[in-house]
């Protein structure tokens, strides 16, 4: 046997190659450990980041919006709590994956049906979602790669249902277990307690869009330094974030905010996070920034007067109310009808629901979406008269006892000038109680129109007020120099006439009207409007308050002021004053009536029922109460709705005593709540800068230049 | 170390006696640092996988009794046996084409029992044999000509061809390097050379265009451009790199890789367990693991350059070759030196097959060690590796 195995070979071939190939050898060897070198000593720092940047990731911590009181504490804006549902489509659907599955899933059934079940699906919803899903995998195969999938609609939520009911969050969280692919997310929604209470003053909030993206975080925005990025996007928007759209929460929206917080959280190549000792080893410190929440806003508005102006309001489709503090300019209730729920348009009820809600609003001819009380102007009608008395008293043009003659008409040239009634012999007094066209045409004529104009422009009239909640509308107190731009031809008396009882190209808003009337209650003091008494911490800590703040003063007499709003006492208490028969006994008002002819002329297929209403008159009611020492001024308007002693004066009335009723209730000394003194705020105020930054458009710092001290 | 009689007497060749110690301490060295290593990698995945590491402390067992009875019978049995061992490790290799289980768009294994056997790996070691056997028999001291080269060429390329049928690049390559290792040792005419280097300028573009598949070319654009595309094709080399890079000098230390724990590493256990020990134990565990390796494979030379026979020479440098060829294309591709190719990090990765046959390889360089003594250390050339 060993014969056979012992063949010995002469190996003296390979002899000289041993030192060769252990070179070879040596020299790769030697490669590897100097790339290792490379790798792991010099580049190591930036690997051992690299590493670190896989692992550990931001997550925002999300802040809470502030919220919106008025006077008396009584939320009328806040969060609420909303939860959402999503699926990922070939969890739930396995069928709708092409291709053999794996063996892990082969017996798995299709969840979808059950959870259909759980969320209380209808039948049309079912299909219509299930096609959703089958079409999201309609490309999707069980042998996709992981890049496949990272594109493919079929890996990603898919949003089912939104502000879930507490039973079916119950239920789904039960069912956990077994159906594995659903997500309830939960979300801070934006609830309006009062609904359409208020809607046009406190606005609504919505998804911020591309436009607004655009600005805040253009393309590039990843790769500006820190500086950029604060000076660009000072709140930190990111896409689908909420951000106010109109009224309070548009305006205020810095403030209301809140700054988004931010913790590290250990993240595996899944996208799953990570918790205990061992993750928790890797964060870098700082690991957490708590987020700042957005601060609350107490209004001087009083929703209890707001929810009396609703009920008072409810026989007429459209129009608006304003309540002002004589005393402070400070606004107690600003309404304008028709409204809309902003619960609705702030996505708390769904995108469907918000996009419905839209194209309703849009199409209405009443316009719900307009904010009678400033984005609108009006002409005033006669609630015009007092300024032109006054603008006839200040220049001494005539003697306020001097009486002209009313016979229902006067004549100009080629055209005749309505009065309402003839109201015989009338002087400066009864012209403004009984309202007589004519005497202020007379007036008119005497005074001209640049000298009403002065004076109805003093009074705030035809000016944006700086309220800045809404877009204001500034109305128009024409001029001769208006006219002058406006009309080629020569300038016309008319004109004139016209614009001393608040026709023709007069333009007012109801809440312009508002402020000058409380100027005339209160001795010509015209007040910068505020609807923002103090801006609070969530615990009620007034953080900034915002003391009244005089506009500027109108130089005017005390006698001719006098004057006037003893006629407008008497507009109500005279028995011959066009409010008085529908005067309250029992409350002290001045005011003036006015009904407002609009020039409406009807289209010509127009519905005959629409014309008409289009075509009749505003109706309008100014005051202010008590009469001896004012401490409101309210303005009614009602679109289209006919005339003011009838219509409008009644609302005013209601709206008065409910105001004196609730005042009554509370008691001098309970209303308003005493503020908190001011106290050094809070540390965290100054780390957010942008908080307090962009001064908010109604803060009187910025606006009275001129302003005289209170 | 391994011990020469005084006065050069060598000793009796009781087993006791001639058994090659540093080849056993380095290979076992490995191996159990290979284990603890996969006992890091595998210990983030799911359950059905986190116990892996004792599947292969089995198979290195089951590889441990074979190296042993490989060592024990004397290597010249497997000299006569040389050509059919090698007959049936193709029809193995043919069978995968019938039996085979169809993984990941290739078919490499055969289920035997509930056992998957990958036959191109132990066809290594049968083409090893085989070669040894043909240069045994066929002793020239003058240099070859091509018609020479023809019969070895013939049985590297049969069982090159069918691996790269199934398809399997990686063992393909391994085996062709493992062939041009054992060629590198004989003496072949200059002008043969020549028509060699020629001929493998003419093929390599022809493989290119027709051999190679599409995700193949895929992985050596990758390779080129290692920047882009991190998301995608060069996921598994980036990650590779940024763990390797973040071990830095003494590593994050055991089970503590990130990259790893936190499922940035694919095939951690098969292709990159490197990756997750270069993160555990930084460039110093790296030096020590690349000495293992080399030292192994420069004492695989140095058990040919003592072989007492041709056969036992060119099994030795068959053996070198291929532990040396695994490790140096593992490591150079996840370090980003070389482009991916599915090459196993010898008794690191895991696999029975892989293990099997490395740990087979390893018996046989224990066969030539422990029968060498026919030829004086003196006369290899090697004395640069000498013990005392």
């Amino acid at each position: 046997m060993s014969d056979r195995l012992v063949q010995r070979s002469d190996a003296s071939e390979f002899r000289k190659r041993y030192q060769w190939l252990a070179l070879f050898v040596m020299l790769a060897f030697v490669l590897v450990v100097v790339r290792l070198f490379e790798l792991q000593i010099v580049e190591g720092a930036d690997y051992t980041s690299q590493a670190h940047e896989n692992i550990v990731r931001r997550v925002p911590l999300p802040t809470t919006r502030g919220v919106i009181r008025d006077a008396q504490g009584k939320v009328l804006a806040s969060s609420r709590p909303a939860h959402n549902v999503t699926v990922v489509p070939w969890r739930v659907l396995l069928s709708a994956v092409n291709g053999k599955r794996p063996d892990s899933l082969a017996d798995a059934l299709d969840t979808w049906p059950k959870i259909a079940d759980v969320l209380r699906l209808n039948p049309d919803e079912r299909t219509r979602f299930q096609i959703r899903l089958k079409e999201a995998c309609a490309g999707a195969s069980w042998d996709d790669s992981p890049e496949e999938r990272r594109k493919s609609a079929c890996y990603r939520p898919l949003l089912i249902r939104e502000d879930l009911s507490r039973d079916i969050v119950a239920e789904l969280k039960e069912h956990d277990e077994e159906l594995p692919g659903v997500d309830v997310a939960l979300l801070a929604v934006r609830f309006y307690p009062y609904k359409t209470l208020g809607a046009h003053m406190l606005g609504y909030v919505a998804e911020i869009d591309q436009e607004q993206m655009q600005r805040v975080r253009p393309a590039n925005f990843d790769q500006l330094s820190a500086d950029e990025k604060q000076k660009l996007n000072p709140l930190g928007y990111e896409g689908g974030d909420y951000i106010g759209a109109t009224g309070i929460e548009h305006a205020w929206e810095s403030t209301l905010r809140g700054t988004r917080g931010w913790e590290k959280r250990v993240v595996d190549a899944r996208g799953r996070y990570r918790t205990g000792p061992d993750a928790k080893r890797l964060l870098d410190e700082p690991a957490k920034q708590d987020p700042l929440p957005g601060r609350d806003l107490r209004l001087s508005i009083d929703v209890e007067l707001m929810t009396a102006i609703e009920k008072a309001m409810r026989p007429h489709p459209a129009g608006a109310a304003v309540v002002v503090d004589v005393r402070t300019g400070r606004i107690l209730a600003l309404y304008s009808k028709p409204d809309f729920d902003p619960n609705d348009l702030s996505g708390g009820a769904g995108r469907g629901r918000v996009r419905e809600t839209f194209e309703k609003l849009s199409t209405d001819p009443l316009r719900p979406m307009l904010d009678k009380t400033m984005t609108g102007s009006f002409q005033p009608g006669s609630t015009f008269k007092p300024f032109s008395a006054l603008a006839a008293l200040e220049n001494k043009i005539l003697d306020p006892e001097d009486r002209e003659r009313c016979d229902g008409y006067l004549t100009f040239g080629k055209r005749v000038f309505h009065c309402a009634h003839v109201h015989g012999k009338v002087n400066m007094h009864d012209a403004i109680s009984e309202s007589c066209n004519v005497y202020f045409f007379k007036l008119a004529e005497a005074v001209g129109m640049d000298r009403i104009a002065k004076i109805a422009s003093d009074f705030g009239l035809g000016q944006k007020t700086g309220l800045g909640i809404n877009p204001e509308a500034p109305g128009r107190v024409p001029t001769r120099g208006w006219y002058a731009m406006r009309y080629r031809g020569q300038f016309r008396i008319g004109f004139t006439l016209n614009t001393a009882i608040g026709q023709g190209d007069s333009l007012v808003t109801p809440l312009q009207l508002a402020l000058a009337y409380a100027a005339l209650a209160n001795g010509g003091t015209v007040y910068s409007p505020q609807i923002v008494r103090a801006i609070e911490t969530s615990d009620g800590t007034v953080a900034t308050d915002f003391p009244p703040r005089v506009q500027h003063k109108v130089h005017i007499s005390p006698e001719n002021l006098a004057r006037v709003t003893d006629a407008l006492a008497a507009v109500v208490s005279d028995p011959r004053g066009t409010a008085y028969p529908a005067r309250d006994p029992g409350l002290e008002v001045s005011g003036k009536t006015g009904t407002a002819q609009t020039g409406y002329l009807a289209g010509k297929n127009e519905d005959s029922k629409h014309a008409a209403y289009f075509a009749q008159n505003h109706a309008w009611f100014a005051a202010f109460s008590p009469s001896r020492a004012p401490e409101i001024a309210v303005v009614v308007f009602l679109e289209h709705g006919g005339s003011g002693p009838t219509q409008a004066v009644p609302v005013a009335m209601q709206i008065i005593r409910e105001h004196a009723r609730i005042e009554s209730t509370r008691g001098p000394h309970v209303a308003p709540p005493p503020l908190l003194p001011n106290k050094p705020a809070p540390a965290i105020v100054q780390d957010a800068g942008t908080i307090d930054t962009p001064a908010p458009p109604d803060d009187p710092g910025k606006e009275d230049d001129d302003a005289e001290a209170p | 170390m391994y011990r020469l009689g005084s006065r050069g007497r060598l000793l009796g060749s009781a087993p006791r006696d001639t058994f090659d110690w540093v080849l056993f301490l380095v290979s076992a060295s490995l191996a159990v640092v290979g284990v603890v290593n996969l006992y890091s990698a595998t210990s983030v995945v799911r359950a059905s996988l986190s116990d892996l590491y004792i599947q292969q402390v089995y198979w290195l067992v089951m590889g441990g009794i074979l190296a042993t009875l490989v060592a024990a019978i004397d290597y010249r049995h497997y000299e006569r046996l040389g050509y059919v061992v090698y007959g049936g490790g193709l029809v193995l290799l043919l069978l995968v084409f019938v039996l085979g289980k169809d993984i990941r768009g290739s078919s490499r294994w055969i289920s035997i029992g509930s056992f998957s056997l990958q036959p191109s790996e132990f066809m290594k070691l049968f083409m090893i044999v085989a070669l040894a056997k043909y240069l045994h028999d066929d002793p020239k001291n003058e240099g070859r000509t091509l018609k020479d080269l023809v019969i070895p060429a013939g049985i590297a390329m049969v069982p090159m061809l069918l691996v790269l049928r199934q398809p399997d690049l990686g063992t393909a390559l391994i085996l062709g390097l493992i062939f041009a290792s054992i060629a590198a040792m004989m003496r072949v005419r200059w002008s043969s050379l020549a028509w060699l280097g020629v001929g493998g300028g003419i093929l390599v573009p022809l493989a290119w265009s027709y051999v190679l598949k599409d995700y193949q070319k895929q992985r050596i654009y990758s390779f080129l451009n290692p920047d882009t595309n991190i998301q995608g094709a060069n996921w598994h080399e980036h990650h590779a790199r940024v763990a390797i890079g973040a071990g830095r000098v003494f590593g994050e230390g055991f089970m503590k890789g990130t990259q790893n724990q936190f499922l940035f590493l694919p095939e951690q256990y098969s292709d990159f367990p490197f990756a997750v020990f270069a993160q555990d134990w930084g460039f110093a565990g790296c030096l020590l693991l690349v000495a293992l390796y080399g030292f192994l494979t420069l004492w695989a030379v140095r058990v040919a350059a003592t072989a007492r026979d041709r056969f036992g020479a060119v099994v030795s440098i068959g053996v070198g070759a291929l532990i040396f060829w695994h490790a140096f294309f593992n490591l150079g591709m996840v370090t980003g030196l070389l482009p991916i190719v599915g090459v196993t990090l010898p008794l690191f990765s895991y696999g029975g097959s892989s293990v099997m046959t490395v740990m087979m390889g390893i018996g046989l360089l224990m066969n030539v060690s422990m029968r060498r003594f026919a030829v004086s250390v003196r006369t290899s050339g090697l004395s640069f590796l000498e013990s005392s």
